[in-house]
């Protein structure tokens, strides 16, 4: 917040890259930006950023709540250098061309100055109808955006609801409310935008057969979430709406206003997240509240394509034991008395009609574009598809129609979490190009004091108490614990600051610091994880080492917790001010490690995303190293012929292998393999035997990025490999281009999906096999008309747009006929006639089909020697079926667990070569945000062994969570400082305390021990 | 001992437990303020030794609190705290303490209302065993001698 104001002198000086909308997405694009060192202007329409993620309880595929993951990320953010988030903004209008765009922003009242604001909550508590807070169901904020950071965190005024202004102005003890406060209109130098405007979720009340919006017990899946939600209505317990009691039998139907026919109320495509979110609000309904709670989920295909989401819904069934029914019920019917509701069902294998009773129907809504997007397309002068959504490039799905403006998140698509981080990091990186990044200057560093030396003076304490107004002052008396911390003999100065992070106190410390020469400071106010790195910044402006102050959490931990009992909450407090300023007795300075890092990038692997990534890095003046063990660029896309959309993808690749070939930045090196690996994020050496005499080779590289790829599937089942007309959907793609002849002699095609996936041995969805064969499919429907086309499948996961390929499909004539896991089709070559005999549902008996041609769906299988051999030699983690494990699923979908590591394309999980080209790009964009930073700071909190005490008992090398200590030549144990994460579990196993880990060591946290009960140390 | 109130050590791991204690703050979910914690980096850097002193000193009972098993932000610290709070538990077992003085506790960063929940029961499982029995030793040497 306070940078919102610092910012905007230096920033209208220079041009930034304007994101518009404050979700994950336009988050995530912004921190990339700021952090490779690009000014960035993030506005968002609402009165605090965080968009559609905060709404949500849980998320999967781990259900847990992961915006606690983010958060910490955000508070970074707070100390970016190069962002300033603007809320209640939007664009009039964007003038100019790439890259010298100027846009309009406005700026709405708040009526709240967010540098004075709190964020007490007295304004919202006495007069909840004049304050704004929070989306959703409910005025609180949901639970993970409490960080004071993650949004400004602050309220906004609804001025319309005020009917005396005089009452707010008096409640507000900082003095922040703004009466006056006006519409602002700025002009900004922009060089691209980004825009992650998200989509609306779709108001079901126009489901009259459903009810919503009637019958109080028929939710959306977005009001199901707020229900469980902690945060929510209900304060996190499951309860109906009509009578607050528990449901025993909730269900949920799916493609609720998705891929429908009936365009007054449905829209024809999918929404792509509803399965998953279905799946994990059954199973956190049992998990969380009763197992016994009956669960149903009513669906049409079951679409569980992404990373291991298979492996979710195969929980889902067999673990939670969530009812699944195929069948899109045609009508809910409320019971008046009991407010239950009767859902009307058929199934494809059965002539009549069921009806059943549930307490709460959830209907599972998609994404729409609502008409405020359709406008501000209209402003930026972008095309938007026929389903409203931005038109993007085919093989560059970031770019819109216009250049210098880039799409990411569900504006591009409907899409979930992990697929909107990689976008946005994608057209982050995009962004990125058409602005250098501002080098640091070397002054900003310097400006800093050099630090004194405090090792010979004795402590001369400073405590520092803030009352945070009513927040601390106002539950207890700050004197009293100033009058108590005085009665220290070292504490040289203890004084009460009014807010202490206000810049009027920091100064004020400051000044205390140097008249007095402190050299031990306690800041008794809010929390460490919040507010320790500005105190730790005012230590070194003071001239100290920025490791001897301690702050002692006064607010989150004791006022606010404690605020039913005062009196006790002042004893606590000064018992928690001791604690900390016996700490800081034994506090030492430390010493940042840092290294300066290399410039370079190894990319492994030339298919398409690596090549994408190398030219994403190479265009921003970095040097790759791109390494493929084939004798040629291009990999498994090369004996691709065209996409679903109908993009050339032969021509594609021609001019990317030649754009790869000659950037001056790049050096392919082909026929190469890595043979190699040491060093630490920033400051790799990697050696390579390359060429048809294995030369080797050594490179030193900051980043790398894994493109390995994956391998197309060959199961050796239904005659794959003993009969030509049975092949794989690859090899029918070079057959319809390359032989037309062949394809108009076919009478009847038979495409079986599910060819070797969602089965043991190969348990996740391939993703991209259902829209290759309705690709197919077409294709051959092009070429030869009259051929009759059956595609037997298991669930249909046209997901997106794609849905329109599949109903163009069915319109076409091709025959979907469904088949089970457990009764899989059968495929006969009788004297060179090919047939295949399957269950028809809707017949209730098998059929038999004869075949021309059969074309396998294969997917992908994980390239298990490869993956196997990079994860040892890199120490990478890999999935159970031998993909690489991104650091987060959720949140981190390209970075790996070690730092410096990037993962793209098909080594991370099956999906399309427009996805592909996406990871590439985020995973240069990740690999970018790192390389800015120029230096390598590894921190102070690493172990250290003492080698005297050390009796090389091999307990440390055991107990390392990541392998860092070894025995060194001189026989002790060593832990590289560059290495060490700072957890601190060697130093608490080693039976001869011979490592302690710095900042936390054994007698600061004795001395501590100390504080709460002896008191003097 | 009618108006014991225990003195109560939790040793909190950075991100979660500590953060879910700054969490039940701002959600202003009142809990004991007998609870003071004491910020470690990860459970895994808790020492039994830590545990024991802070008893010594005069703690009535001590808890570690990390992250939810398999959630550890360094892989897997809570697991082996849980192992030296089993093994602390042992030991007060042997000297014939309750081991129920020591605990393990798991939470993610979200669960404000799990830390106040817990921290509720603890302090309330300490105040029906009564002070730590060095205390009550300290006050009372005759009874000391006794023994």
């Amino acid at each position: 917040m306070q940078q919102h104001k610092d910012m905007n002198d230096q920033q209208y000086n220079g041009k930034s890259v304007l994101v518009i909308g404050g979700g994950v997405g336009g988050i995530r694009a912004t921190l990339d930006l700021a952090e490779s060192g690009r000014n960035v202007v993030l506005i968002d329409k609402s009165y605090a950023i965080g968009g559609l993620m905060t709404q949500l309880d849980r998320t999967f595929p781990t259900n847990n709540c992961d915006l606690c993951t983010v958060s910490p990320h955000l508070s970074e953010s707070g100390r970016q250098q190069h962002m300033d988030v603007m809320p209640m903004t939007t664009l009039e209008n964007l003038t100019g061309g790439s890259p010298d765009f100027t846009a309009t922003l406005v700026t709405q009242p708040r009526y709240i100055d967010i540098n004075k604001c709190t964020a007490c909550g007295e304004c919202a508590k006495r007069y909840p109808d004049w304050v704004r807070f929070t989306p959703g169901l409910d005025p609180r904020a949901p639970t993970c955006m409490r960080y004071p950071q993650a949004t400004p965190y602050a309220f906004s005024i609804d001025m319309d609801k005020v009917t005396d202004i005089k009452k707010l102005q008096n409640i507000c003890k900082a003095n922040a409310i703004l009466p006056d406060d006006k519409a602002v209109t700025k002009k900004q130098s922009v060089a691209s935008v980004v825009l992650s405007v998200g989509a609306d979720v779709f108001d079901s009340t126009c489901l009259d057969n459903y009810g919503a919006g009637n019958y109080e017990n028929v939710v959306t899946g977005l009001q199901y979430e707020r229900i469980m939600s902690a945060s929510g209505p209900f304060q996190g317990d499951l309860a109906r709406v009509s009578d607050r009691k528990r449901p025993k039998k909730v269900a949920w139907i799916q493609c609720a206003g998705s891929r429908g026919i009936n365009s007054k109320r449905d829209v024809p495509y999918c929404s792509s997240v509803c399965c998953m979110y279905a799946l994990k609000e059954a199973m956190v309904t049992k998990e969380r509240f009763a197992k016994e709670i009956e669960t149903t989920i009513f669906y049409m295909d079951m679409r569980t394509f992404g990373k291991d989401y298979e492996n979710y819904f195969d929980r889902a069934q067999n673990e939670y034991g969530i009812r699944m029914v195929r069948s899109r019920p045609h009508s809910l019917v409320e019971d008046a008395q009991t407010k239950n509701l009767t859902v009307t069902y058929a199934q494809e294998e059965e002539p009549q009609c069921h009806t059943e009773s549930f307490d709460m129907v959830v209907l599972s809504t998609g994404f729409r574009i609502g008409e405020e997007t359709k406008d501000l397309a209209g402003r930026l002068g972008i095309e938007l598809n026929r389903h409203h959504f931005a038109q993007s490039d085919t093989f560059n799905p970031v770019q819109t129609s216009k250049a210098g403006v880039y799409v990411c998140g569900v504006f591009e698509s409907p899409k979930d979490i992990p697929e909107t981080m990689v976008q946005a990091s994608a057209a982050a990186s995009m962004a990125a190009t058409n602005l250098p990044a501002i080098v640091t200057d070397q002054a900003e560093k310097e400006k800093f004091l050099p630090e004194r030396n405090v090792s010979q003076e004795p402590e001369k304490i400073g405590v520092f108490v803030c009352d945070c107004g009513f927040d601390i002052g106002g539950v207890i008396d700050v004197q009293k614990i100033v009058e108590y911390a005085g009665t220290n003999p070292d504490v040289a100065v203890a004084q009460a600051v009014g807010y202490g992070c206000s810049s009027e106190s920091m100064a004020h410390i400051e000044k205390q610091i140097k008249d007095h020469q402190l050299n031990r400071v306690v800041i008794a106010g809010c929390s460490p994880r919040t507010h320790e790195t500005k105190f730790q910044d005012l230590l070194r402006r003071a001239g100290l080492n920025k490791y001897l102050v301690e702050m002692v959490n006064l607010r989150d931990q004791n006022t606010w917790a404690h605020m039913d009992a005062p009196k006790e909450a002042l004893k606590k407090a000064i018992k928690l001010v001791q604690i900390g300023i016996s700490g800081v007795r034994r506090s030492r300075p430390l010493l940042d490690n840092t290294l300066p890092m290399s410039q370079n990038a190894l990319v492994i692997g030339g298919g398409v995303t690596g090549m994408n990534a190398a030219l994403m890095l190479a265009k921003q003046g970095i040097q790759v190293y791109l390494v493929e063990r084939a004798p040629a660029l291009g990999g498994l896309a090369r004996s691709i012929q065209k996409t679903i959309e109908g993009g050339d993808v032969g021509a594609y690749m021609d001019d990317l292998i030649k754009r790869t070939m000659a950037h001056e930045n790049i050096q392919v090196l082909t026929r190469s393999i890595i043979v190699d690996h040491a060093g630490i994020p920033g400051l790799f050496t990697t050696g390579i035997q390359t060429g048809l005499r294995m030369t080797y080779l050594k490179i030193e590289h900051a980043v790398t990025i894994l493109a390995t790829g994956a391998l197309p599937n060959r199961p050796d089942e239904y005659l794959l490999g003993l009969n030509e007309n049975v092949m794989t959907q690859i090899d029918l793609d070079t057959l319809i281009e390359d032989d037309t002849d062949k394809i108009q002699g076919m009478n009847q095609v038979v495409m079986i999906q599910c060819a070797g996936s969602r089965e043991p041995g190969n348990p996740n969805c391939s993703r991209i096999c259902c829209q290759t064969a309705i690709k197919n499919a077409l294709r051959i429907k092009k070429t030869n008309p009259d051929a009759d086309i059956f595609i037997l499948y298991r669930d249909i996961r046209t997901y997106g747009f794609q849905e329109d390929y599949y109903r163009e499909a069915r319109n076409l004539g091709i025959k979907f006929i469904r088949y089970k896991a457990s009764q899989k089709p059968e495929v006969k070559d009788s004297a060179g006639e090919l047939s295949v005999k399957t269950h028809d549902f809707i017949l209730g008996q098998p059929i038999e089909i004869a075949a021309d041609c059969i074309a396998l769906s294969t997917g992908f299988i994980a390239d298990d020697e490869t993956t196997e051999d990079l994860s040892m030699m890199f120490h990478l983690p890999r999935t159970r079926d031998h993909y690489f494990l991104e650091d987060h699923v959720k949140l981190r979908p390209v970075d790996m667990s070690v730092r410096g590591f990037f993962i793209a394309g098909t080594a991370h999980s099956p999906q399309s070569i427009r996805e592909s080209v996406n990871q590439a790009q985020a995973a240069a964009g990740r690999a970018v945000t790192l390389l800015a930073k120029k230096e390598i700071n590894l921190g102070a909190a690493h172990a250290r062994v003492d080698s005297t005490k050390c009796a090389s008992c091999l307990i440390c090398v055991r107990a390392c969570p990541f392998d860092i200590p070894f025995i060194n030549a001189e026989g002790y144990s060593q832990i590289d400082p560059d290495k060490c994460h700072g957890c601190g579990t060697c130093a608490a196993d080693c039976p001869a305390k011979a490592i302690q880990l710095l900042s936390f060591e054994d007698d600061q946290i004795m001395a501590k021990l100390d504080g709460l009960f002896e008191r003097y140390n | 001992m009618n108006n014991f109130e225990p003195e109560i050590v939790a040793f909190c791991c950075h991100y979660c437990a500590y953060t879910a204690a700054d969490m039940a703050g701002s959600k202003r979910i009142f809990y004991p303020p007998n609870v003071k914690i004491i910020r470690v980096p990860c459970t895994g850097k808790v020492d039994a030794i830590h545990i024991l002193k802070a008893l010594e000193k005069g703690a009535d009972g001590v808890y570690v609190a990390g992250c939810l098993e398999g959630d550890c932000h360094f892989k897997n610290g809570n697991t082996r705290a849980k192992h030296r709070v089993t093994y602390v538990q042992k030991y007060l077992n042997d000297l014939g303490w309750e081991t129920q003085r020591v605990a393990m506790m798991n939470m993610s960063a979200g669960m404000g209302e799990r830390f106040a929940g817990t921290a509720r029961e603890f302090t309330e499982q300490i105040r029906q065993l009564g002070p730590n029995p060095i205390k009550i030793a300290a006050r009372n040497p005759k009874e000391q001698a006794a023994i």
